[in-house]
């Protein structure tokens, strides 16, 4: 039976700045006909608040607190990718103590945005029960945190050299145990949801992309894994001390919200090997002349705090839970730099979006949005 | 670190119109080229077998004010089959239009509109050129060096109007700049 098409005009629907979930303020414009989508306009700019300009008036030791509000859930790596700038410039070598501490951080606070990103996005698609499961591991890592950091998320930690302060008496032994707890949470959320009929009617073939079309996005991290193109900057680029440590990209072959869920899930697991490699390592101390030179005992080269920075371009990156993180500096010889262009990778994998939405239903936009994992913090700087 | 090979090949067998300069760093590769080529050699760098430069990682612009041409376009570029990147700039000033890479690199379309709504630089046929991250009526280009850093309006809430209005900026204090030469020095004037 065909229905009376009395409706010839597309609505508009503005799915205005404030989300109930945690996506940040993001403006999407979306045309509907019927429940179908037509097209989907995001409209950004709601949180600019001219980092990169205020870069440029600032030293880098000044600017280090600003860095944490770009990806606010990921804080280590925007200070990781802050400091890295101005020692690769610089030439300075960092110990290798400080080296793994950073990456330990580095890998905990990739858990903990891979954490926030799996609760908004299962509360997107209508499971409420995962958002309090994450938090209660996700407050482990803040306390963890805070007994290195003295701050649970704007941590003011990496200085260019090396780290600020030494690890706690007994933090090893926290972390360890933190990471054999949660090797059961990782099994908990398994359980819960990878084969959930639910979860699964939602999220199977939705938004897919294909691997030469990530490519020309321009696409990185989970979202380039998840379309079969095994790219991670840790193995690729070698920087910190990663190729010390022993485990395997994390990648799927379909493209779809689905295969994006595994990869970072599975790359939670995954995490959690190197570091505890790592800290096994480190802190197997035998009495040994190596362990007691100036590798493995200090935790940073003190720079002056009005470091120059050379007249010199430079484009630094690492590899952040959303994608690929990176920041273009041009120095000028002068305390301030003279360009600072922070590459998010939100913003680039945000451009896919559009193209994602098309054919397909209002309630799969959520869906969509949510498997891109995006912070506002980082698209609007 | 970067793979060099790409650098070397596109240097021996690009037409020199194209490439004015080339340098090469332990920072990563640069190639200069004119206004009118980014487009070209893009492609050029996208298409060819062995340079196969498939993502468009960063357009930037930078001012250079001392310069007659005083905008700089930086195109980053990574090449996942070669493990390389490489960097093209281009130099324009306030007026110059320079082609849109969207066609090659669609990721390109929001970097565009950035570049001009920060800089002032605008494509010539650019599918969507409109501003992306500053407020709906705002004027002028935030990062050109000529605009102070607090800029030149503040908005708050007018009661009687109900609404945001936009005003010109009122502070209270002179804007304090800290860059003393070493910590323990101050600036003469306080």
């Amino acid at each position: 039976m065909i229905a009376p098409t009395t409706r010839k005009d597309l609505m508009i629907v503005n799915m205005g700045p404030h989300h109930p979930s945690m996506h940040g303020v993001l403006r999407l414009i979306v045309t509907l006909d019927g429940e179908d989508v037509i097209d989907c306009e995001p409209i950004l700019g709601y949180l600019h608040r001219g980092m990169e300009k205020i870069a440029e008036n600032r030293t880098i030791i000044q600017y280090l607190p600003y860095v944490t509000r770009w990806d606010y859930l990921a804080t280590m790596f925007t200070e990781a990718i802050t400091v890295n700038g101005p020692e690769r410039l610089g030439n300075i070598q960092v110990p290798k103590r400080a080296s793994y501490i950073r990456v330990i951080m580095l890998e905990l606070s990739r858990i903990a945005s891979h954490l926030l990103w799996l609760g908004p996005f299962m509360a997107d698609i209508g499971a409420q029960t995962p958002f309090f499961y994450i938090l209660r591991e996700r407050e482990l890592i803040y306390d963890l945190f805070e007994a290195a950091t003295g701050m649970r998320m704007m941590h003011n930690y990496f200085r260019i050299g090396g780290v600020a302060a030494d690890l706690p008496h007994g933090w090893i032994d926290k972390c360890l145990d933190f990471c054999d707890y949660f090797l059961t949470g990782v099994d908990e959320y398994q359980k819960l949801i990878t084969r959930n009929p639910i979860f699964l009617e939602r999220v199977e073939g939705v938004g897919i992309i294909g691997s030469e079309e990530a490519l020309n996005w321009g696409l990185s991290g989970p979202m380039l894994r998840a379309s079969g193109i095994k790219w991670d900057l840790r193995k690729v680029d070698r920087y910190e001390c990663y190729d010390e440590l022993d485990w395997e990209i994390q990648w799927q072959k379909e493209g779809d919200s689905l295969a994006r869920y595994l990869v970072r899930i599975s790359s939670r697991r995954n995490s959690r090997g190197p570091y505890e490699n790592l800290e096994i390592r480190r802190f197997n101390r035998i009495k040994d002349t190596e362990w007691n030179d100036f590798e493995y005992r200090f935790i940073s080269k003190k720079p002056s705090p009005s470091f120059e920075l050379s007249k010199q371009e430079l484009y630094v990156r690492v590899e952040a839970p959303k994608g690929e993180l990176g920041i273009f500096l041009i120095g000028d010889q002068s305390v301030f730099p003279w360009r600072w262009k922070i590459r998010p990778p939100g913003f680039i994998n945000l451009q896919i979006l559009p193209q994602l939405v098309k054919r397909m239903k209002l309630a799969d936009i959520m869906t969509i949005l949510g498997s891109i994992d995006i912070i506002m913090g980082e698209v609007d700087r | 670190m970067d793979n060099q090979f790409i650098f070397k090949y596109s240097w021996e067998i690009l037409p020199k119109k194209w490439v004015k300069k080339m340098e090469r760093s332990e920072h990563g590769n640069r190639s200069d080229t004119n206004t009118d080529y980014p487009f070209q050699l893009l492609c050029f760098l996208k298409l060819h077998t062995y340079t196969r430069v498939q993502v468009s990682i960063d357009i930037c612009g930078v001012d250079y004010p001392s310069r007659k041409r005083r905008f700089e376009v930086v195109y980053n570029l990574l090449s996942t089959r070669y493990n390389s990147r490489i960097r093209v700039q281009t130099s324009a000033d306030e007026v110059t239009r320079i082609s849109p890479v969207v066609s090659p690199f669609p990721s390109a379309g929001r970097w565009e509109r950035e570049v001009w709504d920060m800089f002032g630089v605008s494509s010539i046929n650019h599918p969507d050129l409109r501003r992306i991250s500053t407020d709906y009526g705002f004027e002028g280009h935030p990062l050109r060096k000529d605009l102070p850093l607090s800029g030149y309006v503040e908005v708050r809430y007018d009661d009687p109007e109900k609404r945001v209005v936009s005003e010109p900026i009122e502070m209270t204090q002179e804007f304090r700049y800290f860059d003393f030469a070493s910590p323990w020095e101050q600036r003469s004037d306080g």
